[in-house]
């Protein structure tokens, strides 16, 4: 694991640490990927991407570039329950999206 | 050339809508009919869904199944909604000649809805861009190209109203996530086992 997290500061000690995987696994911020499909027009996903996220047109167009010819882009992160919100969102405006867990 | 818009401001706010007969009766008809497929959906899964739907109601996660049944169980109604108030309020303003803002935007979500159902019952491709000589669903095919004819009119008017971008936002997401194009994938993402 990288960084520090609070409670850090607490003095070193000698702890007998679980040999297991489970409690190691460091919360990864999820994905929200919009995939490519022949039917969304691209002034349309860019109109989204304008709209759901703030972007500026020529972010919002640069992605919706990268989701035409490279079949897929990222186009927020964060914790799961924000993810799951953009999902949605991207659902309602009918774009092809899907989440999946960083790294 | 010239083209006379058939959408487009009005001078005192909202918007002229001057569109014949038949495309009003089109507008009135299609909607109603995507309104009734999307009754009785409940949470069906998205690759149990008919053609006609599964891209209205799209998976989440294609790899998790227990996460893609609880995201179902806590979307869908809002979702099955949000597509019912569009496609109603263009099927009852559909003869209307003049929209406010919030109805404008009800019928480019309306004409999303109608063009990824049409769309995914023909199997459009990218590289189709005319009906197939011949074709059984030959006016199935115009209805779509019309559509969509008509839904790039209101993007057009419809991305002057967006508000300015919100400072930040650009540099919150890097372009070009994965560096290379993803070798091997489908248009439509495929991971997603078709008989889970």
């Amino acid at each position: 694991m990288t960084g520090t997290s609070i409670g850090s500061t607490a003095a070193p000690t000698e702890v007998e640490r679980p040999e297991t995987h489970e409690v190691a696994a460091p919360e990864l911020p999820w994905l929200v990927i919009v995939w490519n499909d022949p039917i969304n027009l691209m002034s349309y996903v860019t109109y989204v991407f304008q709209k759901l996220f703030g972007y500026s047109r020529g972010k919002a167009h640069k992605l919706m570039l990268d989701v035409h010819y490279k079949g897929r882009a990222v186009v927020s992160s964060g914790p799961k329950e924000r993810a799951e919100l953009d999902v949605a969102r991207l659902h309602q405006h009918g774009l092809w999206a899907t989440m999946e867990r960083s790294g | 050339m010239s083209f006379r818009r058939r959408i487009r401001p009005s001078r005192g706010g909202g918007y002229e809508v001057r569109l014949s007969a038949e495309e009003r009766t089109l507008l009135t008809v299609l909607p109603a009919h995507l309104v009734s497929l999307l009754e009785d959906v409940g949470e069906t899964a998205p690759g149990d869904l008919p053609d006609a739907l599964r891209r209205l109601l799209p998976p989440a996660y294609t790899t998790d199944p227990d996460a893609e049944r609880a995201y179902v169980s806590m979307t869908r109604q809002d979702l099955v909604e949000h597509h019912r108030e569009s496609l109603e309020t263009m099927s009852v303003t559909a003869k209307a000649t003049w929209l406010d803002d919030e109805q404008l935007v009800a019928w480019l979500a309306a004409l999303n809805d109608l063009r990824l159902a049409l769309g995914s019952m023909l199997g459009v491709t990218e590289d189709e861009l005319e009906p197939p000589m011949g074709d059984a669903h030959r006016a199935e095919w115009i209805a779509y190209m019309y559509l969509g004819g008509l839904q790039s009119e209101v993007i057009d008017i419809l991305e002057l109203t967006l508000p300015d971008p919100v400072r930040g936002a650009d540099d919150l997401v890097p372009e070009d996530h994965w560096g290379e194009p993803p070798g091997g994938l489908r248009w439509d993402g495929t991971p997603m086992p078709r008989d889970p």
